[in-house]
């Protein structure tokens, strides 16, 4: 994988800007979704919010700031909601599907070098790494964590990638349409990479950065969850 | 017999019983009712002559009779926890498909105006204005 800069692809054209969709799931995000969806929306204009069956508001929340907002009556987990965004965002005949965290860890601004090497057909995937690019406040039991997954990746779905854990990514309508997923909590992560391999499609690591907060940090996965997640996406491919 | 094998038994026929209405109600499949039909079959037989299950384990190598059944009863039970598992993994599934279509459904029949931008986006693509 190449990680050169292209030049060609320095100023995307508002139709990019416009044809992207920025799916976000958001679980009892209520605190955060607005600032998140309207940093997205001040440069993408469709946003669209998966709520993932939240218990706090975080529907009229994201009602209050995103395009498209959907609601999943029962909580699916995180694969289930970023697939029912996928799918409606080609359906409303998007040409580029950007899936971006809801907690504020994504940089808005990551976006553009994100969907900039598909627009310009260089590939068809790309995916977020925060060890290429700068990570500000990674805690050293959570950089341990994110190592050992991406170990996992290596050795069981035979992929190299440096972050295999990163929730922003891009695809093209082609790519998204191939993309199923069908675990539904965080071992979606896992099997995205497997079906990238899978679909033999092109894909690229883009530096990003991730914001560690207090908040995104308790959001997020702890080691012991990380065993439990590998345990669920060694069992979903077995039990196919 | 003893108290045990009489209780047993009597258990076992009705069993038998409600299963053999079970198919021909249609409750249960035939292949289902066939199945459980042969597991009173062989628990009565066991019941009644509990020797047969030595002359088997003997045969097996295994020591007791007794032992061969707790060795039969945990495969089975190993085999209904895993097909329990693959049918909940199915259910989940299909409600995901579920949530997912009512998800759909709702965000298309209950839309907002989309902005200025998303509209002239939806308006090059679809070739109208339809809010």
């Amino acid at each position: 994988m190449a990680n050169g800069q292209t030049t060609e692809c320095e100023t995307l054209p508002d139709s990019a800007r416009t044809a992207t969709f920025v799916v976000i799931a958001a679980y009892n995000e209520s605190t955060c979704i607005e600032q998140v969806v309207s940093e997205v929306r001040a440069e993408y204009p469709n946003v669209v919010v998966v709520d993932d069956g939240s218990t706090d508001g975080t529907f009229e929340a994201a009602k209050r700031s995103a395009t498209h907002v959907l609601r999943h009556v029962i909580n699916r987990g995180q694969g289930a909601a970023l697939q029912t965004g996928i799918g409606f965002a080609l359906s409303r005949g998007a040409r580029v599907v950007v899936t971006f965290d809801a907690d504020g860890q994504h940089r808005a601004e990551d976006i553009k070098a994100m969907i900039a090497p598909i627009w310009c057909g260089e590939c068809e995937i790309t995916l977020g790494s925060r060890f290429l690019g700068g990570t500000e406040n990674i805690p050293a039991s959570r950089r341990k964590m994110l190592r050992m997954a991406v170990l996992f990746t290596r050795i069981v779905n035979r992929v190299n990638v440096t972050d295999a854990h990163n929730g922003l990514r891009a695809f093209s309508d082609r790519a998204a349409r191939e993309i199923d997923i069908t675990l539904d909590r965080m071992a979606h992560a896992t099997e995205l990479i497997d079906q990238i391999r899978l679909s033999g499609l092109p894909f690229k690591e883009i530096p990003v950065q991730i914001r560690y907060t207090d908040y995104s940090l308790k959001k997020g996965q702890s080691s012991r969850n990380a065993i439990q997640i590998a345990l669920h996406y060694l069992l979903g491919r077995v039990l196919r | 017999m003893n108290l045990f094998q009489t209780l047993a038994l009597i258990a076992i026929a009705a069993l038998f019983v409600l299963t053999l209405i079970a198919a021909v109600r249609g409750w249960a499949t035939r292949r289902d009712a066939l199945l459980w039909a042969l597991l009173w079959l062989v628990a009565g037989v066991t019941i009644m002559w509990p020797g047969v299950t030595k002359v088997i384990a003997n045969a097996l190598g295994i020591g007791r009779g007794a032992d061969l059944v707790l060795y039969c009863a945990v495969v089975v039970m190993m085999i209904g926890f895993l097909m329990v598992y693959v049918r909940l993994r199915r259910i989940r599934r299909e409600m995901t498909l579920l949530v997912r279509e009512l998800a759909i459904r709702d965000a298309i029949s209950e839309r907002k105006p989309p902005s200025d931008e998303a509209i002239s986006h939806e308006a090059t693509k679809e070739g109208h204005f339809d809010v």
